[in-house]
């Protein structure tokens, strides 16, 4: 009696685990090990038996790939700024927004919009703004700053690419913000004016710390969304002018769908999966540490 | 007390004017994708001359915008309640159940959040393709289960560990076990992650691109709402009007939505970023 119980427990445990476990192994573990098998050969996709090369791939890679080391320094580049502007602007709206203006409700809606647009149509509606849009523009208001190649030349390319991605998601990051300020108590804003503090120095001494928590979590996403950008590049430059504006994943997708290196481009979507992992584990001990003095 | 006041008011017109700003590309995009190929090219940023619906509908007829819909509406649905219910279902027995095996599984189920799509991106299609999965718009909504498991198992585990075993257990005295115990007492209790689920997961799957490019480009039947417009752009690129216009024939559903449910989805945005 008792045996035929535990015998229904342990079937009924895996009746309930299998799907998602099934479903997992199936998108994420399998295709992970013949990632790893095929960064060791050399495959145009085509023929039957890839041919296994060893660490070819990763020495090519590594010692005389400059599409790969342009994307990694474009992504890198990217990366940064990325993070810094869109919490930046981001933390300077929400504090704005957190001042309960009668427009507030109008306001977040207004900045939240294009998060719920998908990339690639964004980059495309972009890209009409600066070819078509900047034109017109140009010519009714006589501002010099639309004359200029927003799409054809490389830096300004590069702050194309940085300024519609912010575009884009500035609204995640606001209503993120937006939702920590709510939590930092008014009493102790009040306590710190009475104490004399100005209002720069409340923003620094109270506000900012007590935001730490919704810093992290942004900082996070910004990181992890910013290492992989690729739809909104695809379709706002397609890469270019002159192959300037890869990222590493527009790179993988260039050498694996484009060139037809099946093998040499997984070698470098493996380099990916790895850089992604140690940043990932650097970030996480960073905020288990910080919510320990928390 | 005046002065700040009117430092009030110049701060919300102020605001009011960059959120204008903000959103006038759109507002160029929607006034352009009413006009005629000679008015886009002569002044962008006029109103147009009479609102007609011609590139309307020479573009709805074209890209077959119902059929694009629908498959949208396919795979989102297909990919959403498979998520919901393998991973909600997984996340009520790991974490009711106390043994090694249950926390191997769940580590196994939830690291995958930290490989990136485009690491295995070649190998899901050969995968895909091997099951007979790929260029099936049912298929592409199966995909979407594994993908987005991981983080709806780490939402759901987080929130069934709040609640009381106690629940369970006397609802087995009532007669309850398994399935039925789970759907009738357990899931209900979940409402609350379910709807911030669903609202990552549909902003998520329908405007997803690189997946559906991989999997369902071969033919226009299983095409996306955003993979379409895509590959329209693509072979449209001087004739801006009906770019435009496909543009905002694919956008237009994810608006009037927001429009309409605002409140919850800027709240379950927030709910699955602090609880991702």
């Amino acid at each position: 009696m008792k045996l035929g119980r535990k015998r229904a427990e342990k079937l009924e445990f895996g009746i309930f685990t299998l799907p998602i476990l099934i479903s997992v192994i199936a998108v994420f573990y399998y295709p992970f090990v013949m990632t790893i098998r095929y960064s060791l050969t050399k495959w145009n996709g085509i023929s039957k038996h890839p041919k296994f090369v060893g660490l070819d791939n990763f020495k090519q890679i590594f010692l005389g790939d400059t599409n790969f080391t342009h994307a990694t320094w474009f992504t890198v580049k990217y990366a940064i700024l990325y993070i810094v502007l869109v919490n930046v602007l981001a933390i300077l709206l929400a504090l704005v927004l957190d001042m309960k203006l009668k427009s507030t409700t109008w306001l977040r809606a207004a900045f939240f919009i294009p998060y719920i647009l998908s990339l690639v149509i964004v980059g495309f509606i972009w890209k009409f703004i600066f070819m078509q849009g900047f034109e017109s523009l140009g010519v009714s208001t006589g501002w010099s700053i639309f004359g200029l190649s927003w799409l054809g030349k490389p830096g300004l390319a590069f702050i194309s690419v940085l300024l519609v991605s912010i575009w884009q998601s500035i609204g995640f990051y606001l209503v993120i913000y937006i939702a920590g300020l709510q939590s930092v108590p008014d009493d102790l804003k009040e306590a710190a004016t009475v104490d004399g503090a100005g209002p720069f120095r409340r923003f620094f001494s109270v506000t900012l710390p007590l935001l730490a928590p919704s810093i992290t979590i942004s900082v996070f996403m910004a990181l992890t969304n910013s290492i992989k950008v690729f739809d909104v590049i695809l379709s706002l430059t397609g890469g270019g002018p002159g192959g300037t504006t890869y990222s590493v994943a527009y790179d993988i997708y260039r050498d694996t769908f484009q060139n037809n290196l099946y093998g040499y481009g997984t070698a470098k979507a493996l380099i990916l999966f790895v850089a992604v992992l140690i940043i990932t584990i650097i970030q996480l001990t960073i905020f288990k540490r910080r919510e320990v003095e928390a | 007390m005046s002065k700040k006041k009117t430092g009030r008011i110049v701060l919300e017109v102020v605001m009011i004017l960059l959120s204008l700003v903000f959103l006038y590309p759109l507002f160029l995009t929607i006034i352009n994708s009413f006009k005629t190929f000679k008015e886009v090219m002569t002044d962008v940023i006029a109103l147009p001359h009479s609102f007609t619906f011609e590139n309307y509908t020479y573009v709805w007829k074209f890209i077959n915008y119902p059929r694009l819909f629908l498959n949208n509406t396919i795979v989102t649905v297909l990919g959403l309640v498979g998520i919901i219910l393998i991973s909600s279902i997984a996340a009520y027995k790991l974490a009711r159940t106390k043994s090694r095996t249950s926390l191997v599984i769940y580590f196994l189920c939830i690291m995958p959040m930290l490989i990136p799509f485009q690491s295995i991106m070649l190998t899901v299609m050969q995968m895909a393709k091997s099951l007979n999965l790929s260029d099936s718009t049912w298929g592409l909504g199966i995909l979407y289960w594994g993908f987005g498991a991981p983080l709806a198992l780490f939402i759901y585990h987080g929130f069934v560990k709040g609640i009381p075993k106690e629940i369970d257990e006397s609802a087995t005295i009532d007669g309850a076990s398994g399935f039925r115990l789970f759907f009738s007492v357990i899931f209900p209790l979940l409402k609350s992650v379910t709807t911030t689920i669903v609202i990552i997961d549909v902003m998520w799957i329908w405007n997803d691109f690189l997946l559906p490019l991989l999997m369902v480009n071969g033919s226009p039947s299983t095409k996306t709402l955003t993979l379409a417009a895509y590959t329209f752009v693509g072979q449209y690129t001087s004739d801006w009007q009906y770019a435009m216009t496909a543009m905002v024939m694919a956008v237009l559903p994810s608006i009037i939505v927001f429009i309409f449910l605002q409140k919850y989805i800027v709240k379950g945005v927030v709910a699955g970023a602090v609880k991702g």
